[in-house]
């Protein structure tokens, strides 16, 4: 291996590759020992990268439709479930009755008895005389 | 898209951003020599430049909508495989204590002139090991790959002068290297 090293083609001239150089750095191009070497390269990388590709082409495809369809076949399902939880629920609490008069709202919540209790009762007892002379 | 016969690289980034297995096999074949150059310089070891090269593909491809730049597809993807090598060495250096230098290659013995060749590329490996890794990476891009100033300035986003200048100092520690092991070889030649 008898070569001008130190006079190589083009060495002063950066933008040309220095011949000398570049041939002594030929045995690290792979494919100067093997020569299928740069296809089975790239075969490799194609095939580590088919799913991601393949993952990609499906998201491409998506239309708005199918993304909205996708969403309700999902929604609709669910939105069921909750109404019919929801109606369960609302059957089986037994709400408290709400003040239907004005007396009743008058006497909410007071624990002794009422006037209106009280007139009540006696109207089931029997006549109450409020006034006992009579002229 | 653009009716030339040869894509461009935003072109192709785009295409297989949707899953072209075309264009990214186009992407492979114009970047596969360039991404093992780069790997190599950095990892220093064949088997090693291989792997980091192939794996940067994929990382490239699974970061694909973060190439900002499509246009600049390959500064970016150069990025990737040194840090994909860059990984690589730190991972085999935590496995094994003594990591294999650039300069360590196969030397069987051989023949004369296989013996020959081989100290040559030991000088070379030893040569090139011994460059900084800006320029190891500048001197393959270029002189290995035929990539011009310009194309290396964009790719790897470096000034033009900065490349001029890494790529003389590369040549000339190269050179010297090489006309070193030709006085060896001269005067083991000329002994008796």
């Amino acid at each position: 291996m008898s070569r001008n090293w130190t006079t190589p083609g083009g060495a002063d001239d950066d933008e040309a590759r220095d011949v000398g150089v570049a041939s002594a750095l030929g045995f690290l191009d792979p494919a100067s020992r093997d020569p299928g070497f740069w296809m089975r390269f790239q075969a490799r990388v194609l095939q580590g990268a088919a799913p991601e590709l393949a993952r990609r082409r499906l998201m491409a495809d998506l239309t708005v439709g199918d993304v909205l369809t996708g969403w309700a076949r999902a929604l609709v399902p669910t939105a069921v479930l909750a109404a019919a939880v929801a109606a369960l629920v609302l059957i089986r609490l037994t709400p408290a009755p709400l003040p239907a008069t004005v007396e009743d709202l008058l006497t909410a919540g007071i624990q002794t008895r009422t006037i209106p209790e009280a007139l009540h009762e006696s109207e089931a007892a029997a006549s109450v005389a409020f006034a006992t002379e009579r002229f | 898209m653009s009716g030339s016969q040869t894509p461009n690289d935003g072109e192709l980034v785009v295409r297989a951003r949707r899953g072209d297995e075309r264009a990214f096999g186009q992407l492979v074949e114009r970047y596969r020599r360039a991404a093992y150059a780069v790997a190599y310089s950095v990892t220093g070891r064949q088997e090693d430049a291989e792997d980091a090269a192939q794996e940067s593909f994929l990382v490239a491809l699974q970061r694909l909508d973060e190439c900002r730049s499509p246009e600049r597809f390959a500064g970016w993807l150069m990025t990737i495989v040194r840090n994909r090598s860059r990984n690589l060495v730190r991972r085999e250096s935590l496995r094994e204590t003594d990591q294999v230098p650039l300069s360590a290659s196969t030397r069987s013995p051989t023949p004369d002139r296989d013996a020959e060749r081989s100290e040559l590329q030991a000088a070379l490996r030893d040569a090139l090991g011994a460059l900084p890794d800006v320029q190891r990476e500048i001197v393959l891009l270029h002189d290995l790959e035929g990539w011009k100033h310009r194309e290396i300035a964009d790719r790897l986003n470096l000034p033009s002068g900065t490349v001029r200048s890494h790529l003389h100092f590369a040549r000339r520690a190269l050179r010297e290297a090489l006309s070193g092991q030709e006085t060896v070889e001269e005067r083991r030649r000329s002994s008796p």
